[in-house]
């Protein structure tokens, strides 16, 4: 590895402690991993995060990949408590970026409330990578009243997204593609944990299943819970929320909202009983204030999913295959 | 046995196969034997109509001759033989009971439109069917739309509910009557009924208890003219018809529809008024008069005072109409004495409501009075539309659907039965079982849950009526996985664990129309020119501009395909792709565009790799350079457009055009070249008409020169782009001589072949797997 000069990562400067900044009691032991004791059911998470640009508006790479992992644990309805984090970082990458990227690993982490328990970092050399890759993984005890699984599933549930749909995946493609819109989206990534833990508190086991909508969309996960269920989906194209400027983003770009990532958002699928009251819960949160009823289970077209139109057509809203090629002939 | 004279009396049977049942053929043969003093028996049967009789030889051979050559004139024999079999005694000629047996070789009987008897009786006051709306005979009336089961008999239709009076069991058993032996046979003591519903609000508030067809009749029309709505169940479901010369009345039919600028079908009281509106030919006025009867595009006279309203068929000069096909709409249209908008029943992109539950549903939505009737529809299906090309009166089936069921027989015998599920837009399936193929009627866009729905339901009603399980089958598909009948394909195949194999899409459309000219044999010599919008090519790319000789492709040069189904939508994206890597013309196409979009799509451009030869997306690049359609609400709408110009251009200066915009050599089309000859037309102001004309005649400068290349002397045509009358008729003014052109006859050239190109071509390939 060659050395960089003037204000580039390298190795050498790695060593010097990256750590140091998210210092806690359990990473300062210079074990090779951290010991801990944990009690009661636990969840356990890992993910990977590869995201160009690596700097987006309204966020980087740091803070989607402690919430995304913190994040999956809360959809495991669990209560995230310890975080491993892992960079592989090409050569060549400011030092000042990666210093931001770190600020906001600590400050996400500590929004979330979970401490970073153990890590690693290698440098590859130039070319090998796209500027930085991170790891995270996680493990979180499981909120006592919890019950998710899709087996909990039934006929007349509903379902609801906690916000907006597509924001993210539209911000991180303006910077990527350089499309200017003339309102810049700005994408959300946030920790849900402490929300999904008051609507856990609350509602217990009539949360039937929880999951967020990352790659693949809202469309997807739908897919893979009628899929899981056995039973079929309704949702209604009025119902879903998407931002005025997002949504005419996907126009221009010829993209279906419900098919585009999203973060800092989830789903959920709740007993019919307790569906209004869940969503007035949900809005009582910063990251819940757009939370809507968006369809239901029902008997009909198992493992489908369709959707009514906006004007009473109904349409099946298909796994995504490959990309988008255009049908019309 | 070998001691029989000529003189002596033998028992014959003989087994008539094809197209024979519900066509009058059982009266016919009854009648005749009685004519011949011939005592035996007849019946339908799960594989055409038997015979068994008492003759000599030489009366046999007559009697056999005579019942082919004049056959009933819907029916459609396809083989015959006759032979001795066993003596048997019989006392007088009688019909027996049909019987199905477990094998089924029957051709399917399509609806046919009322005949002139019926049309006169329905006139007549003093006949007991006086404005019945369900008047049929031997010859006329529903069969396909009605049939649960074969063989085709009243006990296997939903008409089997209604029990004959008297008056028509008279008339069912007597030889001599026009409905003897009509399975149909209703009046209005015993037959089915018309009932009143009266929307408000998108709900049915009253159904009115007196179900008295001359007073619904009355209210129907009374409603008509005072610009209302009505949803009216017809032969293949539900038709929304209203005034169609109140311009007021199509504004709020187009609301409720969500339908801005598609163009609605007219129905036209009669031959004499539809004439002053429009140009009909004599083989027009024959299509429109058939027992098929299908919507017809017609060119519109130039009036002072047009009579059907302007927003009908804005910005296209072409009108589909038709004649009443059906007694109900026979008596609405001559009560109303005005044309009539009558178009498909259903909510924008779902397929037609036949159902009555879903009528008093749906339509609730859009109609302001519903007219139901009792006899139920099985089969779903939309009127048939066709086109004839202006010089050359070439046949071009638009949309292949009521009357025109079909039906083939094919050489190739097969134990196994196959299935192929055709594309996506424009969708049909195609059957294949033993000798007979099937191919299903349009089924239409399966984007919609509900026309999946359909399409499954017909499937399966075909399984149902054919009696066949899906254990034994092989599955053809398109290669496109985004097809919504890919993906049905899949889950079937996985279902019932069944071969599938995936056939490209031009392919498919070659296989189409050749085999639709019996040119499977000699594949080799053809050149097929295949043209369309979409279909996925073997290189991952979208194909669309295609020509195939000789295991070899040809192809229009490639372009940027962008943006996925907006594309298609909007015609200036593929101006915008097509102008791409031409200079100097920016400002021709930026001006479709806001700033925002257009940077967006030039960043977009730039690191597109999808590519795509379509020539459909050429003809709306070339419309929206033309400024004549930016964005468009249905499938052709830019297209037809340019037609239009280039029609206007023809004939006024007739069909020969002295240049194009090619030059005389190439290995692929040059689309830039084409391209930029227009643009530096549009530059130096010549007229819309004439770039219109010269990009057509372009077109087919680029089949001739390929042609010759290649050494060919047949051309096969297939593809959405040959639905172009004015292509058509310049190919057939310019390639005839020099070569023999073959077009595709009883099929559409568009996406509903698919399935058929799919059997034949997968058939002959994959039949042993
Ligand atoms: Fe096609
Ligand atoms: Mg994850
Ligand atoms: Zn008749
Ligand atoms: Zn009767």
């Amino acid at each position: 590895l060659g050395h960089g000069s003037g204000g580039v990562l390298t190795n050498r400067l790695l060593e010097s402690g990256v750590f140091s900044l998210l210092k806690n009691p359990l990473l300062d032991t210079h074990h090779d991993g951290a010991v801990f004791e944990l009690s009661g059911n636990l969840a356990f998470s890992t993910d990977s995060y590869v995201i160009s640009p690596v700097f987006f508006p309204g966020g980087n790479i740091g803070e989607l990949a402690v919430n995304g992992t913190v994040n999956d644990l809360a959809m495991c309805g669990a209560i995230p408590r310890y975080l491993s984090l892992s960079f592989i970082i090409e050569e060549g990458l400011p030092i000042s970026e990666f210093w931001e990227i770190l600020v906001s690993i600590k400050n996400s982490a500590e929004c979330a409330d979970v401490q970073i328990v153990t890590g690693d970092t290698k440098v590859v050399e130039k070319g090998k990578g796209d500027k930085i890759f991170i790891n995270t993984s996680g493990i979180g005890q499981v909120h006592p009243k919890a019950h998710i699984s899709s087996k909990n599933i039934k006929v007349g549930d509903k379902i609801i997204v906690s916000g907006n749909v597509a924001t993210h995946g539209i911000a991180i493609m303006s910077v990527r593609e350089g499309l200017d819109f003339e309102t810049t989206i700005i994408s959300d990534t946030t920790n849900l944990n402490h929300t999904v833990k008051a609507l856990l508190d609350d509602f217990g086991a009539d949360i039937h299943l929880l999951r967020d909508p990352t790659r693949g969309g809202v469309a997807t996960v739908l897919n893979e819970i009628a899929k899981d269920c056995g039973f079929g989906i309704n949702i209604s194209q009025n119902q879903i929320p998407v931002l005025e400027q997002v949504f005419g983003a996907c126009e221009i770009l010829g993209l279906d909202p419900l098919y585009v990532a999203n973060e800092g958002i989830f789903m959920a699928i709740v007993a019919a009983e307790i569906a209004d009251n869940f969503v007035k819960k949900l809005s009582e949160f910063d990251n819940g204030t757009d939370a809507a009823i968006i369809g239901e289970v029902v008997l009909e077209h198992p493992k489908q999913v369709i959707l009514t139109s906006k004007i009473g057509g109904k349409r099946v809203v298909n796994m995504l295959v490959g990309e988008q090629l255009p049908r019309i002939c | 046995a070998d001691a029989a004279h000529s003189t002596a009396q033998n028992t014959f049977l003989i087994s008539l196969y094809g197209l024979v049942q519900g066509v009058g053929f059982r009266p016919f043969v009854y009648q005749m034997a009685n004519q011949f003093g011939i005592k035996g028996q007849i019946n339908n049967s799960s594989q055409g109509v038997k015979i068994w009789f008492n003759g000599s030889k030489e009366t046999a051979k007559s009697f056999y001759e005579r019942i082919l050559s004049d056959a009933p004139k819907l029916s459609k024999i396809i083989d015959s033989n006759i032979q001795i079999i066993d003596y048997q005694n019989f006392n007088c000629f009688e019909i027996i009971e049909s019987y199905s047996t477990e094998k089924i070789s029957l051709l399917l009987t399509p609806d046919f439109a009322m005949c002139h008897e019926c049309l006169t009786e329905l006139h007549d006051p003093q006949n007991r069917r006086f404005h019945y709306p369900f008047i049929t005979c031997t010859h006329c009336g529903p069969r396909y739309s009605i049939i649960t089961k074969l063989p085709y008999d009243r006990l296997h239709t939903t008409m089997q509910g209604f029990v004959m009076c008297e008056a028509c069991e008279r008339e069912y058993s007597s030889p001599t009557d026009s409905r003897f032996y009509a399975q149909t046979i209703a009046c209005p003591t015993c037959g089915p009924q018309l009932k009143w519903h009266i929307i408000a609000d998108g709900n049915v508030v009253k159904s009115t208890e007196l179900n008295d067809y001359r007073w619904i009749l009355s209210r129907i029309n009374r409603m008509l003219v005072s610009g209302r709505i009505l949803a009216v169940k017809g032969i293949g479901g539900y038709l929304l018809i209203c005034d169609a010369t109140n311009e007021t009345t199509i504004q709020i039919l187009r609301a409720r529809k969500h339908r801005p600028t598609k163009p609605f079908a007219v129905l036209y009281p009669n031959l004499r008024m539809l004439q002053e509106d429009t140009f009909v030919s004599d083989f027009e006025a024959r299509e429109l008069q058939s027992e098929v009867a299908p919507i017809v595009l017609l060119k519109k006279r130039k009036k002072e005072f047009e009579q059907v309203a302007k927003t009908i068929n804005t910005n296209l000069t072409h009108l589909g109409v038709m004649l009443p096909y059906s007694p109900l709409l026979e008596i609405i249209a001559s009560n109303f004495g005005k044309p009539l908008v009558a178009t498909s029943g259903n909510i924008s992109g779902n397929p037609i409501v036949f159902e009555d539950d879903k009528a008093l549903v749906d339509l609730a939505q859009i109609a302001d009075f519903i007219v139901t009737n009792d006899r139920k529809i099985v089969v779903p299906q939309d009127d048939s539309v066709v086109r004839f090309t202006k010089k050359y009166g070439q046949k071009i089936m638009i949309r292949r659907s009521r009357g025109e069921l079909l039906n083939l027989n094919t050489e190739k015998k097969s134990e196994k039965i196959f299935i192929s599920f055709g594309a996506s837009l424009k969708s049909t399936f195609t059957v294949l079982i033993g000798e007979n193929l099937y191919v299903s009627q349009y089924l239409g866009d399966l984007e919609s849950y509900e026309t999946q729905e359909n399409f499954e339901k017909n499937l399966n009603h075909f399984i149902d009526i054919f009696n066949f399980s899906l254990e034994n089958i092989m599955i053809f598909c398109d290669s496109h996985e985004g097809y919504f009948s890919t993906q049905l394909a899949n889950i079937l195949v996985k279902k019932n664990k069944i071969p599938l194999q995936k056939i490209q899409h031009h392919e498919a459309h070659f296989t189409a129309v050749l085999a639709e000219n019996g040119l499977i044999e000699n594949k080799e010599r053809v050149l097929g020119v295949i043209w369309d919008g979409t279909g996925y090519g073997t290189d991952g790319n979208m194909w669309g501009g295609e020509f195939f000789i000789n295991h070899q492709r040809f192809h229009f040069e490639y372009f940027d395909a962008i943006l996925g189904d907006k594309m298609p939508r909007e015609p200036r994206i593929s101006a915008l792709s097509l102008t791409y890597y031409l200079a100097g013309f920016e400002e021709i196409t930026k001006s479709k565009f806001t700033a925002q979009e257009w940077n967006i799509y030039q960043k977009i451009l730039a690191n597109n790799s999808l590519k795509t030869s379509s020539v459909g997306r050429i003809f709306d690049g070339v419309a929206s350079l033309l400024g004549l359609s930016e964005t468009q609400t249905f499938d052709g709408e830019a297209a037809m457009q340019l037609e239009e110009l280039a029609e206007n251009y023809f004939q006024e200066y007739g069909y020969d055009f002295p240049e194009s915009y090619l030059s005389e050599s190439f290995n692929d089309v040059p689309t830039r070249l084409i391209i930029r000859g227009i643009l530096i037309d549009i530059q130096i102001e010549k007229s819309k008409e004439f770039i219109a004309a010269k990009f057509h005649y372009s077109l087919i400068k680029s089949i001739e020169i390929i042609a010759q290349k290649m050494n060919t002397k047949q051309i096969a045509f297939s593809g959405g782009v040959f639905q172009n009358a004015v292509l058509v008729d310049l190919i057939i003014h310019h390639l005839a001589e020099k070569f023999e052109l073959f077009f595709h006859k009883r099929l559409s050239p568009n996406d509903e072949n698919i399935s058929y190109g799919q059997m034949v071509l997968g058939m002959n390939k994959y039949k042993n797997l």
